[in-house]
């Protein structure tokens, strides 16, 4: 089984600040991990782990590509200038060619943020392949893959034949960060970089015409000696009729 | 809101699309309405989901999927039907049948596709209101046709007004991807956390098993069920993985939701979506859950919640 898992392929919403007109600048934040990247890299680990299955990164933008590499992938592919879009079937459509690229695809295991949930569905999309998304944990059997998706209506698991694409969400915020031994040893991993137009991808986007704050639902915060706030907070549940 | 429409505008913009795979369908066919044009429902579920859809005064063209079968099975067979019709926009809701199902959709289609959308108006080039970074800020967007959008799922779910009579339904038969379910887990018994008016829940601010009950005695002193976040029940064992509050978790509407030494992750905050007031104690004035709070109280949570307690029983 050959298993792509695509990382680092949008900004971090925590890089992004807002201005007091609405008005967002990312100061150059460049593509980061994201909050689903760690669960999506430990199922596509999951789902590759027999010995003849192959495990291969893949990255959007100029970043450093190491973050897989030190996590125990073994190789890696970069689009280097693939910029960070709005559009989720256009982010798609690079990731899409680039997995056709890499080739003889299996299995493409990338996170599903809240933030783009377009582009797990729209990557299978472009590539013709079925998907399964708000996955929390896969495996693979026979050739097949087995996906589970937990909440709190119970788990449902799905066995489901490749090629396929898996979206990941991660249940809680959790990386294992890797030694430095790990890390020294990911520098030497080869990462072959890619461009938009060896892909043949044109790269349009929606356009943004600015943005504004929403009406404001800021939090009354206490501060200062415990007693003072615990009767500030016992007043304003009592105010709310919530006791 | 369809008479707010320019004259002439509703024959040139093509077919509007909805595509519907669960129950959260009002907020994406009040988007598809208000956008214009005539709509089209694409439905893969019961037979009971694609008659309430076409009641709705909407055409249906109905999947029933076969038994074991997830919709997601369905999502290329679909997309193709669907892209023959030349849609100049497609909405679909941000569930995960619902998502693939769109993503296929859009993709057969040539559209693009944007996420956390609240609004679209003016045909082709599309007006777009969408909410970004996690609902911060709101952006407006030109976007050319054909268009898909995923409704964002804050919306509020108001039953659409019924234009007409009834929408008719028409079965498709889009062969599955091989796709089956395997084995299904119900969801540990309800706790009382689901049902319950107050919940004060805790999280690794905790430092240790013993110091649960501190938080228990809080709970007792307010009258509300113990919760606590996912890393507590499945990492530390805590407490039973029912009270964990969160994505895969419990989701809870309580009157008033009371976060103690809970960082507040958005994996976290999904699971308190419907909770009228909520509130949290951190020593990180910083702290994502005091984005989502209405109250906040910053410091420590052995200094504060003995406080609390003594303040409540006073």
């Amino acid at each position: 089984m050959r298993v792509v898992i695509v990382y680092k392929w949008a900004r971090d919403p925590g890089a992004a600040s807002v201005h007091t007109d609405g008005s967002v600048d990312w100061r150059g934040a460049k593509m980061a991990a994201g909050e689903d990247d760690p669960a999506a890299l430990a199922a596509a680990r999951q789902v590759a782990s027999g010995p003849d299955d192959e495990l291969i990164g893949l990255t959007l933008g100029s970043g450093d590509a190491s973050w897989a590499l030190a996590r125990g992938v073994q190789t890696a592919y970069s689009v280097a200038d693939a910029p960070p879009l709005a559009d989720n079937a256009a982010t798609a459509a690079v990731i899409a060619a680039a997995v056709r690229r890499i080739g003889d695809v299996d299995v493409v295991v990338l996170g599903d943020p809240k933030q783009d949930p377009g582009v797990a569905p729209a990557v299978a999309g472009h590539l013709g392949w079925p998907a399964l998304v708000a996955v929390t944990s896969a495996t693979s059997e026979d050739g097949q893959v087995l996906a589970t998706r937990r909440s709190a209506r119970g788990s449902q698991t799905v066995r489901l034949a490749t090629p396929a694409v898996l979206g990941v969400a991660a249940e809680a915020d959790v990386d294992r960060v890797p030694g430095m031994k790990e890390l020294l040893a990911a520098r030497k991993r080869p990462v072959t970089s890619l461009t938009l137009a060896e892909l043949g991808v044109p790269v349009a986007d929606v356009e943004s015409r600015g943005s504004e704050l929403p009406p404001a639902t800021t939090a009354r915060v206490f501060e200062g000696p415990p007693d003072e706030v615990a009767a500030q907070l016992v007043a304003a549940f009592r105010a709310e009729g919530v006791l | 809101m369809n008479e707010e429409r320019e004259p002439g505008t509703g024959g040139a913009m093509g077919e509007v699309w909805v595509v519907v795979a669960d129950e959260a369908w009002q907020a994406v066919l009040g988007v598809a309405r208000r956008a214009g044009g005539a709509v089209t429902a694409a439905v893969v579920g019961s037979q009971q989901l694609a008659e309430s859809v076409a009641a709705a005064g909407v055409p249906v063209v109905w999947v029933e999927p076969a038994r074991d079968t997830p919709a997601e099975a369905y999502a290329a067979g679909l997309a193709a039907q669907v892209a023959a019709s030349h849609p100049a926009l497609l909405v679909g809701g941000g569930d995960p049948a619902a998502r693939t199902l769109l993503g296929a959709a859009a993709t057969a289609a040539g559209a693009r596709l944007v996420p956390g959308v609240l609004e679209v108006t003016g045909g082709a080039p599309w007006t777009v209101r969408r909410a970004v970074l996690g609902g911060e800020v709101i952006e407006t967007l030109a976007a050319p046709g054909p268009l898909a959008v995923i409704v964002a799922s804050d919306e509020a779910d108001e039953p659409e007004a019924v234009s007409g009579g009834p929408g008719t339904v028409t079965k498709a038969a889009p062969v599955p991807a091989v796709m089956v379910v395997a084995g299904t887990e119900p969801a540990p018994a309800a706790s009382g956390v689901v049902d319950a008016r107050v919940v004060v829940a805790f999280g690794r601010g905790v430092r240790a098993r013993a110091d649960v009950a501190l938080v228990e005695r809080l709970a007792q002193a307010l009258g509300a069920e113990v919760g606590c976040s996912m890393p507590i029940a499945d990492d530390l064992g805590w407490l039973d993985k029912a009270r964990y509050v969160g994505r895969s978790g419990q989701h809870i509407s309580p009157r008033l939701y009371l976060a103690v030494g809970i960082s507040g992750a958005p994996q976290h905050l999904e699971g308190v979506r419907g909770a009228k007031v909520v509130a949290a104690i951190n020593n990180d004035p910083k702290a994502r859950i005091f984005r989502r709070a209405d109250y906040g109280a910053v410091g420590d949570l052995y200094e504060v919640v003995p406080a609390l307690i003594a303040a409540l029983q006073q």
